[in-house]
């Protein structure tokens, strides 16, 4: 197969492939849940637990902890965590080639970060992957707590940001097959998402949602 | 602990299979394996003083066996594993281990839950194990046994009714406080709970006359004489059930309209939130924490802090559930500033502090005994910041939690009752 072909492939159908498994898959999952049911709680609420769950989803980010508090524990999974989600979303959505791509499936006008910016969140998701990896492999806590799900999916994320640089910066004259590897893997992370923990974004709005709800009936802010 | 047949771990596991509903698999799904829960959790925190860490108390980690039978039932990747033959298999050391997460190492505080960034109710997961170990008979023997006594006579410490009856009269002379029982009608049941009764008989006789002082119609019950709920220690819901039903039964009896619970954590929760799912018509009652109940008397005037009866530097004690899991913090802090000249908060968030270490039934469980001990060198560090020797708690089960650990560890913290410092202040001049 030649570069070009490979590239139309993974740019095209294997894309669409993706995409759908990803919706698909993220649908099952997500009502799959839902529909399991849950049962009336009688209780009188102390508080607004609607109201709660809502506040909770938009703000549960900020939670109720001070940054000291926070840097004092665990400052790695903090400041990394912050620095590879804003990069990894940021890149996903609002690189300028990205954009364009989305701009063509979706048809609406997604903006485009300047290229410095995009430079600037590719190296630091690369750099926070790869300290939360090595964290995550030498920490008691996060050594007994993480599968090999989590290693696989770091990996993966690891050679798309890593791909992805390259592609942009040291190609050269193997551009089209560095580009063409590039999407290939981040179609293969679209397909795995639904079968892994990375899909834990859909479950936010319930998990969230729910301890919202239950800091409303029992009157306590977060 | 006994040998393990094949049927019980069955009954473990099908006990697992049947409590997941959208919530549960909500927070199962959720985990990001982050881990950042494990510095919330006063036992890991206590263990990990002395330089030893382990990773298995993070309460993460608690909830993974329930998580691997949630997963082979209900998704599909999992139905295909356990069609080839890669299900989950449960060993009797599993169970074992399980037993110490849940039971020795775990009060269902609820601090986890705060600090987790996908919001996971990890006591919600903790009760359905330990629900599924006691359906499997794996309760641990000293909290087994606690249950069954108050099955069997009426309360966890054996009182019964002669028993109940005669401490009301040692209460009522030795205290000088007239004690209504079986007044018909009222309005208000107020329920001590056997660990006051037993424990700390000033604790009820206080209670005794600040609800005197509100001038209130109210009464205690032979009838639901009992507050406290080891059921839910044990995660029994026959259990659970049965002592509320006593409860419904007094209080209709008598025909009151409001129950005020004393200082007892479980006592609240078990009236205040779960009542109402168990008798959903018949459970019409408002239920009022003591604490809940005397803030309101202050701020109706029909009682009134004439003094501050603390001069020395003080602190507060939250009863989590009461608390975190009840919702009654700021009421707590209202009252302590009208109690004491110099109250320091331990924490910036009320929602923040620490629990004793020996509640969801911990206490009273032999083999936890080293485990709880660890955990109160976490709960020291809170007075020793504020630098205080008094702390003023309003759980009895927090109050002998802490008393013991005050004792085991040779410290001198000073733990009273908030009741009775409410009871001190209302004599005298202003």
């Amino acid at each position: 197969m030649s570069d070009v072909a490979f590239y139309d492939f993974v740019r095209e159908p294997f894309l669409k492939l993706a995409l759908w498994v990803f919706f698909l898959g993220i649908a099952y999952r997500f009502f799959r849940v839902l529909f399991l049911g849950i049962p009336h709680d009688y209780a009188k609420p102390k508080g607004n637990p609607y109201y709660m769950a809502v506040k909770k989803i938009v703000i549960k980010p900020t939670m109720g902890w001070t940054f000291r508090e926070i840097f004092a524990r665990r400052a790695i999974n903090f400041i990394g965590g912050f620095m590879f989600h804003i990069g990894f979303i940021g890149l996903t959505f609002l690189v300028p080639a990205h954009a364009l791509l989305w701009r063509e499936i979706t048809g609406l006008p997604i903006p485009m970060m300047p290229n410095i910016v995009s430079d600037m969140l590719a190296y630091s998701a690369f750099g926070s992957l790869l300290v939360l990896t090595v964290h995550r492999a030498l920490n008691p806590v996060l050594k007994l707590l993480t599968g090999k799900d989590e290693y696989f999916a770091n990996l993966l994320i690891g050679l798309i940001l890593f791909t992805g640089l390259l592609a942009t910066k040291w190609a050269g004259s193997g551009y089209i097959w560095i580009l063409s590897i590039h999407i290939f893997l981040a179609d293969l992370l679209i397909i795995y998402i639904p079968f892994s923990r990375l899909s834990h974004f859909v479950y936010y709005f319930l998990s969230v949602g729910f301890m919202g709800w239950n800091a409303g009936k029992r009157g306590v802010s977060f | 602990m006994p040998v393990l047949s094949k049927e019980e771990i069955e009954k473990f596991y099908e006990f697992c299979k049947k409590s997941i509903n959208t919530e549960v698999a909500s927070y199962l799904e959720a985990c990001v394996r982050c881990g950042i829960c494990a510095e919330a959790c006063l036992f890991y925190m206590g263990v990990n003083v002395s330089g030893r860490i382990d990773p298995s108390l993070t309460p993460a980690y608690k909830a993974d066996l329930l998580r691997e039978i949630y997963k082979e039932n209900y998704t599909l990747f999992g139905k295909l594993k356990k069609l080839l033959g890669f299900g989950v298999r449960i060993s009797p050391e599993d169970l074992r281990e399980q037993v110490k997460l849940v039971f020795y190492t775990c009060t269902n505080c609820d601090r986890c839950t705060k600090a987790c960034p996908m919001g996971i109710d990890t006591p919600k997961l903790v009760s359905i194990v330990r629900g599924a170990l006691t359906h499997a008979g794996l309760t641990p023997k000293d909290l087994a046994n606690a249950t069954n006594l108050s099955i069997e006579k009426g309360s966890p410490l054996g009182v019964d009714i002669p028993t109940f009856l005669q401490r009301l009269e040692f209460i009522s002379e030795e205290y000088e406080v007239e004690v209504p029982i079986n007044k018909k009608p009222s309005d208000y049941l107020y329920l001590p709970s056997s660990i006051e009764l037993m424990k700390f008989p000033s604790s009820v006789a206080a209670a005794v006359k600040v609800l005197n002082r509100t001038g209130i119609n109210w009464t205690m019950s032979t009838v639901a004489h009992e507050a406290t709920n080891f059921g839910l220690f044990a995660q029994s819901k026959e259990v659970t059930r049965e002592m509320l039903r006593r409860v419904l039964e007094g209080a209709k009896e008598l025909g009151v309209s409001y129950i005020i619970t004393p200082e007892c954590g479980h006592a609240y929760q078990s009236m205040r939130f779960i009542a109402p799912n168990i008798f959903p018509k018949d459970w019409t009652f408002e239920v009022l924490n003591i604490v809940e109940f005397i803030d309101r008397m202050i701020d109706k005037g029909r009682i009134s802090i004439k003094r501050k009866v603390l001069k020395e530097r003080t602190t507060l004690h939250d009863s989590c559930q009461i608390g975190r899991r009840g919702g009654v913090l700021r009421e707590s802090r209202r009252i302590l500033k009208m109690l004491a000249e110099d109250f320091q908060d331990s924490v910036l968030i009320p929602e923040h502090n620490i629990c004793c270490g020996g509640g969801g039934g911990v206490l009273v469980i032999g083999e936890a005994d080293q485990y709880r001990q660890k955990a109160f060198i976490s709960k020291m560090t809170l007075f020793d910041k504020v630098e205080a020797k008094t702390v003023v708690c309003y759980c009895a089960n927090c109050m002998l939690a802490l008393t013991k650990g005050n004792q085991e560890l040779g410290r001198d913290y000073r733990f009273v009752s908030i009741v009775e410092l409410v009871a001190e202040a209302m004599e005298g001049e202003e």
